[in-house]
């Protein structure tokens, strides 16, 4: 085989890649030769029998045993000796094809498979190299598997950012092969938000002008009571309303409460709106309500399942509910992170003007209400939070 | 805290004359924007002027009683419909306005430094327009009928901050000018900008903010009025 012998030179040379193997036509050779070397044991354990019976033969029949013996000996030794024949000859066959190379030799070891198995001729005992071959198989096999998952897990991080991975990360650590995956920005460049505490804190970098308070149950309770008087004082200090927050949040700083109770968000923008987020159960990322207020509104009826007094907040929570809706059906997971975007938005519910009518302030004519520009697109989840339309209810085109 | 209010006036075109018909017609637009009456209005302001002090002499002959110079020669009273227990009062010329009891003008009835002159009484009806709310008012001299001018209020209650309800306001002035049109009336509404920062007032809108507004509007409302002193 020129081809073999090509590579053996160049293998002399140290430079050449491992030659393809046919391993059909090598595991055919390799299980023959490991009948040949049944056979040998074979030959081996008989002629062994022959000597045990010729050495406990009596005495008398020494003569006839042992012309006898010699015979037996002589054809055992004969078939042994062909076996040999057949398995050296064997042997070349599969060290020209290649099988038996030196660089696929040296990487046996690579397995962790222990291979003192070669005989004084140099051929490799069959079984253990069966067991290479297989393990080749094997190998590329889980290379091409580990590839696969690599790039499974980079396309899911990709298209859906918001499906928890570190279960995938946990398996690649423990490959030596692939290098840690890096955490991959999601197409719409948000970072991974698991915990509470990242989901806020990535918001107010984004959305420096809302501030965002948390509170358990009762503490909120208080705190809505507490901006009815605050509100209600004819000798309001603005000032007032200033301190009241900025001591809510040294209270309840998100670093330092435990936020496995926290139960309730306070989304507010200054002398636009306060909205307020309910959580459940306490401390998780699920909300499941929403509503909008007046920033000059105070009272227990300040909780996501009341309502404002105002037209243009009650309306607005009712298309809050259907986008809260939305993003909990959709985006189950992300469904807060999307929620505090949206509401972020409305910051300027107040001076954005209709992308439909350009107005303002427009007649509804069914409400018979003067309202602004309420609803705000929440179906295309990868855009919300973006400086994007905002609509009159009776110019939006879709029943939002 | 009181939401932001916008007050306007009636401006009559060059030669026309003030009447209660324009009032009617007004009252009217804001019914057909949706509005529905639901009560009446009165804000009253007064005038106080300041008294003659020692040294005056009734009888030589001699020159009027000169005031010191800094002395401010009128004194404002507000009293505003929205709070009947307060009194505001405003020294325009110093750019002050304080808020005070309702005791207040028995106050300055005790201490005759400054008497009040003239009364004058806005007052009308309100409608509700869903989040705003609409006062339409005549102003007329305590004691009398004659029509001096014609003032609306409008108040949008979910913005307590003047300048994050501006684009609001100025856009429901545009509508409210628009539907008034129509009617072809002699004249227009205006809406004056007060310089609150000047009186020390913040963004958030006050009972001192819409005291001040008035005192502004005064000043364009009362030109044809004369005060006796």
């Amino acid at each position: 085989m020129p081809q073999a012998e090509a590579h053996q030179h160049a293998e002399a040379r140290g430079d050449a890649p491992p030659m393809q193997v046919d391993v059909a036509q090598a595991m055919e050779w390799l299980g023959r030769a490991g009948r040949l070397i049944a056979d040998i044991r074979l030959g081996a354990d008989r002629l062994f029998e022959i000597l045990f019976v010729a050495v406990d033969a009596p005495p008398h029949s020494a003569q006839q045993h042992s012309e006898g013996t010699a015979l037996a000996v002589a054809q055992e030794d004969t078939a042994v000796r062909r076996h040999f024949d057949d398995l050296r000859a064997l042997g070349r066959q599969l060290k020209e094809s290649g099988a038996l190379n030196g660089a696929l030799k040296a990487r046996g070891n690579s397995w962790g498979l222990h291979m003192p198995l070669v005989c004084p001729d140099g051929a490799i005992v069959a079984y253990a190299w069966s067991r290479q071959l297989a393990c080749q198989a094997g190998a590329s096999a889980l290379d091409r598997t580990r590839l696969a998952l690599k790039a499974f897990t980079d396309q899911k991080r990709r298209f859906f950012p918001h499906l928890d991975d570190e279960g995938l990360s946990h398996l690649h650590a423990s490959e030596p092969g692939i290098a840690k995956n890096p955490r991959l920005p999601a197409s719409n460049g948000d970072i991974k938000e698991n915990t509470l505490s990242e989901i806020i804190n990535n918001l107010e970098n984004e959305a420096p002008n809302m501030k965002i308070f948390t509170y358990r149950r009762l503490e909120w309770s208080k705190r809505a009571a507490s901006l009815a008087s605050l509100m209600n004082d004819d000798f309001v200090d603005p000032s007032k309303e200033v301190n009241q927050q900025i001591m809510s949040k040294l209270r309840s700083g998100h670093e330092t409460t435990a936020m496995d109770q926290i139960a309730i968000l306070e989304l507010l923008v200054p002398s636009i709106f306060r909205a307020i987020v309910s959580l459940h159960p306490a401390g998780s990322t699920d909300p499941d309500a929403v509503a909008f207020f007046s920033p000059t509104e105070g009272g227990t009826y300040l909780h996501t399942r009341g309502q404002s007094v105002h037209h243009v907040f009650k309306n607005l929570t009712v298309h809050a509910d259907k986008a809260l809706l939305y993003f909990v059906s959709v985006e189950p997971s992300k469904a807060l992170s999307l929620l505090l975007r949206w509401v972020a938005s409305y910051q300027t519910l107040f001076t954005k003007v209709c992308s439909k009518c350009r107005r303002l302030l427009l007649m509804d004519r069914s409400l018979a209400l003067l309202l602004p520009p309420i609803q705000r697109p929440y179906h295309q989840t990868s855009s919300v939070g973006s400086d994007q339309d905002a609509y009159h209810i009776g110019c939006s085109s879709y029943d939002a | 805290m009181p939401p932001v209010k916008w007050l306007m006036h009636w401006h009559p075109n060059p030669g026309a004359t003030l009447n209660s018909q324009i009032l009617a017609e007004a009252s009217g637009c804001a019914e057909s924007l949706g509005g529905s009456k639901d009560g009446r209005w009165k804000t009253s302001i007064i005038f106080y002027r300041a008294m003659a002090r020692d040294g005056a002499s009734a009888g030589a002959g001699g020159a009027p009683p000169q005031q010191p110079p800094d002395v401010p020669r009128e004194l404002l009273g507000v009293a505003l419909h929205e709070r009947p227990g307060l009194y505001f009062s405003i020294l325009r010329s110093h750019r002050l306005v304080l808020q005070a009891d309702a005791a207040f003008p028995q106050v300055m009835e005790k201490l005759q430094s400054y008497k009040a002159r003239v009364t004058l009484n806005f007052e009308g009806f309100q409608y509700q327009l869903g989040d705003f709310c609409l006062r339409i008012g005549k102003c007329v001299p305590n004691n009398s009928e004659t029509l001096r001018g014609i003032m609306m209020e409008v108040e949008y209650y979910p913005l307590s901050s003047i300048e994050k309800s501006r684009a609001v306001m100025e856009d429901f002035f545009d509508i409210w000018q628009e539907t008034l049109a129509k009617k072809s009336l002699p004249g227009h509404f205006i809406h004056v900008e007060s310089n609150f920062s000047e009186y020390g007032l913040s963004d958030h809108y006050s009972f001192q903010h819409t005291a001040v507004q008035y005192a502004t509007c005064l000043q364009q409302l009362m030109a044809a009025v004369t005060v006796r002193g």
